[in-house]
């Protein structure tokens, strides 16, 4: 089963940069800014690791990277006040513009670059185990970034849930002035969210660039505003991100795989999950507009 | 806007000098390269061209409270659209076709984002998010369309193939691209601005952007100006994508139009929504791209930075721009 | 020692330039039910907010206990022992009881996780000590109005607040709520805690405070113990001696009804109260009425159905005999009804438009020719205006940029250049200085002159008793008193009508029209005659638009 094993590898990235984005969307905020914060982080993680020769460090650094172009992001949204879609977009703009430059001044290209000399990402191999049907594929076998996905996940779900940053981060999301009401500064839960989205989304981004040992321009190629669309599909929880994210890789592995023998154009699989979100977030529109008026009605009589 | 525009020269210069072994030779190419000759003078009003029909585009949506966010895959799909239009009407009349299948490209950009404005006004769905998922969606099936079925085999592009001869319009400047659809450009600007400032219908509509109570109020239909900018700001990007492939292109090539959406809405934002402000904030991006090509062909930098001080601007325009977003995010809150 | 003393609070806000707390002084001793009544507007919240530090003073001193404090924030407030239930329930829905009450003071296990159970247990425990009903595991968003509120109670003690500042409490709870909600009141005052309710019901301020503080107009005119004064001194004191104008209403012999309305009702989404119930009068050329209560109790709706921003449920408008019920604005205003609202920085006018594009907006269509503006003849319209009502401004300045003054003149010279034969004021002067108010009245009254109908909506007793030729009082929706003004019509009376202690209709309303006007012995329910003082509540009957 190529096909679930192929799906968990590429559903990774989606999977971290969602769990940044879901900390930043529970406190209100829709960060269209993750695309841009992997793009950095896969940059300077493959720069960082090929430099230093030390994978740690490389992911660590490119993460921080990410965190401080966050953090540029957040300042811009939260104390200038500007528009978090434009400041997002520009943030988007902002990356694509710098890792390209910086590429082209540091190693004279502007296409492709290799780092032969980046230290490979350790893939976790339990021989005996891999050999499950489905299990085996889904757990085993796979890069040590995958794995940092599955434990972001469950920490941001004990984060979420279970610690009381994650009660007032919901908290700011559903009424801030609540929080505020309370003796507490929502916008500073605002700030560590975008943050977080900065850690995850470089963690995301390194997974990219170390596993191929090259940068490509754009790398990241709408992986973020996938992952924005997981989120939604998602229902905004960390379970529904984890189901949302392998629906996402399954079928795009699907279609690489089918690619061998028939044509189903890649371009339309990326488009459905746009498609299935809009057509859902009318719907919904559409069900609370009725649910309301008829609410309405009933009050009436 | 003075402080925005200082910012983003003095950003080039800094950015110049941190990446160019020749600092002196980039500035130079980067600031007056765009004059040096006919053919890169004309390329730089060409290029300026999309980007007034884009800011024109978002220009009537902001300052309607209608907020588009999906003119990427609008001004990408208007060009689709017109291209399919010339390649199904090889024999066609010149002007009748050309017409017809801006015209066509016109009604996709105006449909694509009247589907967002008619959603918001029938449920109330978010305009912001809808318009934006719409335009991705649009974008990869445009590019599936060019890659695939409307391929030019006998071409290695990922492009369509060129329309025929009678369909291209007038190149005024030699040998650049520039053609006659800036004068279109221009009209457009004159029009928008027309109605918006000169007509009962654009005051009413920029009043129910601006303030629907007092809309209601002084008996505007209001419902009505939720539709209506959207549908006019689809249209406006369509026009451009129509007119960069009859004019510029002659055919539509994969993400050929990538990043005029986005640009427009900065486009816009400069001009403070102004229509005819949209003209020299237009032409400021497109000689910051123009500048940065020549100074990427003529010494050692690369065209990118031009991205990134576009982003900076972007920063600064929308943190000067608080105010006209201050009411959008309290009726969203 | 006083419990809470704040002293010579002063707060102005410089945007609308409106004093709203001029040298207040609040002094509540510990262990008593304290209350703040005042009208709308008289600066009660303001002097609330600054406390719980949601707003800071410009100057003044607040003491605890004796002791000077300073209270930059709600944080600093809550560790001070200070809790606030405001109007609007400050809670997360999709949460329990437990988590909104712990919510900033979390219980913690190994110093990082919540704990659930310790948040329940703690929560149980407050609800057990003040004796409330709730279950700390219910979600927010299945409680009633009631019990939400409790949870506003129980997240302060849980805080251990000592003073309880409750904001307009009784504002969204039915009648066994508010005694249940009076009950735990009383309760909280025996464990020891202090209580602040802002309020304007007089009635229950009389059962259930110890004290009351009077504010007025950003001032605080009064302290006196419940048991010492009656609720008509109450009311005596929160609205004050009469302002004398320098204008004089000449006499008028009103001609015919220009708009008439007949048991008008309009029925409330959210509860059982109608928002108008069966109002009925007419207005008459040549005469202005005044409508007057405290908000809340229907007169914004009521401005909104006559201006057609809202639709009725049942009752019928007629405007010179023409049924207009529910018409649009734009038809209203084409049939020569003019109308100057109470909010006039949202709905009156665009403040990022220019004057002439706020100016135009009721005309716009008469400057059109083929379908373009003319220019030319728009700014002269524009630029008359400015002109005949002596506006000192341009025509391309931004509204915004303008005083509140000139904003409400320029609102008003588009209103009454439309020559309307209806036009509606509403709080036509509220935060203007004297000046501009005088000029406001100047012009109201030559509307009059000039035979218009005019509709006074107003808050403001004194501006309603100068102008209007008659005075109507609503109170829940209903008109319960209607009077013609002579000279000899009391505030004190209006006052009492106003804050609901008098009704001339009472258990007469929605039967039919005819029993809401038409009550002939008028002065209502056996409260003593006398206090009437001359003005007579006369016969409705030929008020009756018939």
């Amino acid at each position: 089963m190529n096909v679930i094993h192929n799906a968990v590898a590429i559903m990774a990235p989606f999977l971290l940069a969602a769990i940044g984005g879901l900390f930043t969307e529970l406190t209100g905020m829709l960060n269209i800014a993750l695309e841009g914060l992997m793009l950095i982080g896969a940059f300077a993680s493959v720069v960082f690791a090929s430099a230093t020769g030390s994978l740690f460090l490389g992911v660590a650094l490119g993460i921080i990277s990410s965190v401080l172009v966050a953090y540029l992001f957040a300042f811009v949204s939260l104390r200038l006040k500007a528009n978090i879609f434009i400041s997002g977009l520009a943030t988007n703009l902002l990356a694509s513009g710098l890792t390209v430059v910086l590429a082209f001044k540091l190693f004279g290209s502007k296409g492709v670059i290799h780092f032969p000399g980046a230290p490979v990402l350790p893939l976790v191999s339990v021989p005996a185990l891999e050999r499950i049907p489905i299990l085996g594929d889904l757990f085993f076998g796979h890069n040590i970034l995958v794995y940092l996905g599955w434990i972001c996940l469950v920490l941001a779900a004990v984060v979420i849930y279970k610690t009381p940053f994650g009660l007032r981060i919901r908290a700011t999301g559903h009424d801030s002035s609540t929080v505020e009401s309370l003796g507490l500064n929502p916008q500073s839960y605002q700030l560590k969210a975008i943050l977080v989205s900065g850690f995850t989304c470089g963690a995301a981004g390194s997974m990219l660039t170390l596993n191929l040992q090259a940068f490509v321009p754009n790398i990241t190629a709408g992986r973020g505003w996938i992952a924005l669309v997981v989120i939604y599909l998602g229902n905004k929880t960390p379970l529904g991100i984890l189901i949302a994210s392998f629906v996402f890789g399954f079928a795009i592995s699907i279609s690489n795989y089918a690619q061998g023998f028939m044509e189903i154009p890649a371009d339309f699989i990326l488009a459905f999950p746009y498609i299935i979100t809009v057509v859902a977030m009318i719907g919904y529109s559409a069900v609370r507009h009725y649910r309301s008026q008829k609410l309405a009605m009933r009050r009436d009589r | 806007m003075t402080i925005t525009l200082s910012v983003a020269v003095l950003l080039a210069i800094v950015l110049i000098f941190l990446l160019s072994d020749d600092p002196g030779r980039t500035i130079y190419y980067f600031f007056a390269g765009p004059f040096i000759n006919r053919y890169y003078l004309g390329n730089l009003l060409n290029s300026a061209i999309p980007l007034v029909f884009a800011g024109l585009g978002i220009a009537v949506a902001f300052s309607s409270s209608a907020f588009n966010l999906g003119g990427e895959g609008q001004v990408y799909a208007g060009a689709l659209v017109t291209a399919a239009v010339c390649l199904a009407l090889p024999d066609t009349n010149g002007f009748i076709g050309g017409i017809a299948a801006v015209l066509a490209g016109v009604i996709t950009g105006a449909v694509l984002a009247g589907i967002s404005g008619y959603f918001k006004m029938k449920w109330n769905t978010d305009l912001l998010i809808s318009s934006f998922l719409i335009s991705a969606a649009v974008v990869l099936i445009v590019n599936f369309l060019i890659t695939g079925p409307l391929d030019d085999p006998a071409s290695s592009l990922l492009a369509t193939p060129k329309i025929a001869e009678q369909y291209r319009l007038l190149r005024i400047f030699k040998p650049s691209k520039l053609n006659i659809s800036i004068v279109f450009s221009i009209v457009a600007a004159i029009a928008v601005y027309t109605f918006m400032y000169h007509t009962h219908r654009g005051y009413e509509m920029r009043i129910c952007g601006l303030n629907p109570d007092f809309a209601r109020y002084g008996g505007v239909n209001v419902n009505t100006y939720l539709v209506l900018p959207m549908i006019l700001s689809g249209a406006l990007h369509g026009l451009g994508g129509g007119l960069a492939v009859t004019g510029t292109h002659y055919m539509a090539l994969k993400e050929f139009t990538f990043g005029v959406g986005w640009n427009g809405i900065a486009v816009a934002l400069i001009a403070k929504n102004h229509p005819l402000g949209v003209i020299p904030a237009a032409l400021f991006f497109a000689y910051l791209d123009a500048g940065a090509k020549a100074a990427m062909l003529h010494s050692d930098v690369t065209f990118e930075i031009a991205a990134i001080i576009q982003s900076v601007i972007f920063y600064l325009v929308t943190a000067q721009a608080i105010f006209s977003f201050v009411k959008y995010r309290q009726r969203v809150s | 020692m006083p419990s809470v003393d704040m002293r010579e609070i002063c707060k102005y806000y410089p945007e609308s330039g409106v004093k709203a707390n001029d040298y207040v002084d609040l002094s509540v001793k510990k262990t008593e039910i304290h209350a703040i009544v005042g009208e709308n507007g008289a600066g009660k919240t303001t002097l609330m907010n600054i406390l719980y530090g949601l707003e800071r003073a410009d100057s003044g001193r607040i003491c605890l206990d004796g002791e000077e404090v300073v209270i930059r924030n709600p944080r600093d407030a809550v560790r001070l022992g200070i809790g606030m239930v405001h109007q609007h329930f400050k809670l997360i829905r999709p949460f329990t009881i437990a988590e909104n009450v712990t919510l900033a003071m979390e219980q913690r296990k190994y110093g990082v996780l919540l704990d659930r159970r310790e948040a329940w247990k703690a929560t149980e425990k407050v609800i057990a000590d003040f004796g409330f009903d709730l279950d700390p595991g219910a979600k927010i968003a299945d409680l009633t109005a009631g019990q939400m509120q409790q949870v506003e109670i129980v997240k302060i003690l849980y805080r251990h607040a000592d003073v309880l500042i409750l904001d307009e409490p009784t504002s969204v709870l039915a009648e066994q709520q508010i005694r249940t909600l009076f009950d735990t009141l009383k309760n909280l005052t025996c464990l020891g805690k202090t209580i602040i309710i802002i309020s304007h019901k007089l009635d229950e301020v009389m059962s259930i405070a110890d004290r009351v503080t009077v504010m007025r107009k950003g001032k605080s005119t009064a302290v006196r113990n419940t048991d010492e004064v009656d609720d008509k001194e109450l009311s005596r004191l929160m609205i004050g001696k009469g302002i004398t104008y320098g204008f004089k209403r000449d006499a008028s012999v009103p001609g015919e009804p220009v708009l008439a309305l007949y048991n008008v009702s309009v029925a409330e989404r959210t509860g059982h109260r109608p928002l108008l119930d069966n109002v009925s009068f007419s207005v008459r050329a040549g005469e202005i009425v005044g409508l007057t209560g405290v908000a809340g109790n229907g007169l914004e709706e009521l401005e909104e159905v006559v201006n057609g921003l809202r639709k009725v449920d049942s009752g019928r408008i007629e405007h010179r005999g023409l049924d207009v019920t529910n018409a649009s604005s734009y038809f209203l205003r084409e049939q020569g009804m003019a109308y100057v609202p109470s909010d006039r920085l949202r709905r009156g006018s665009s403040l990022s438009s220019s004057v002439l594009e706020n100016l135009i907006i009721t005309s716009r269509r008469s400057f059109l020719n083929r379908g373009f503006f003319r220019r030319k003849a728009m700014e002269k319209f524009g630029r008359e205006i400015l002109k005949h009502y002596s506006i000192d401004t341009d025509l391309y300045v931004p509204m915004g940029t303008l005083s509140g003054g000139s904003i409400q003149k320029i609102i008003l010279s588009r209103e009454l250049s439309a020559q309307s034969d209806f036009i509606m004021f509403s709080d036509p002067t509220w935060g203007l200085d004297v000046a501009s108010a005088e000029y406001i009245y100047s012009r109201i009254l030559e509307c009059r002159r000039s035979r218009a109908a005019i509709l006074l909506i107003s808050n403001d007793l004194d501006e309603v008793l100068g102008l209007s030729d008659r005075l109507m009082v609503m109170h829940r929706g209903k008109v319960v008193g209607v009077f013609e003004n002579d000279g000899t019509l009391s505030k004190e009376t209006i006052g009492e009508y106003i804050l609901g202690l008098r009704n001339d209709f009472k258990g007469d309303a929605g039967n039919d029209g005819q029993a809401t006007m038409g009550r002939g012995d008028g002065n209502g329910g056996g409260i003593d005659d006398n206090v009437v003082g001359g003005g007579s509540s006369r016969d409705c009957s030929d008020l009756s638009p018939e």
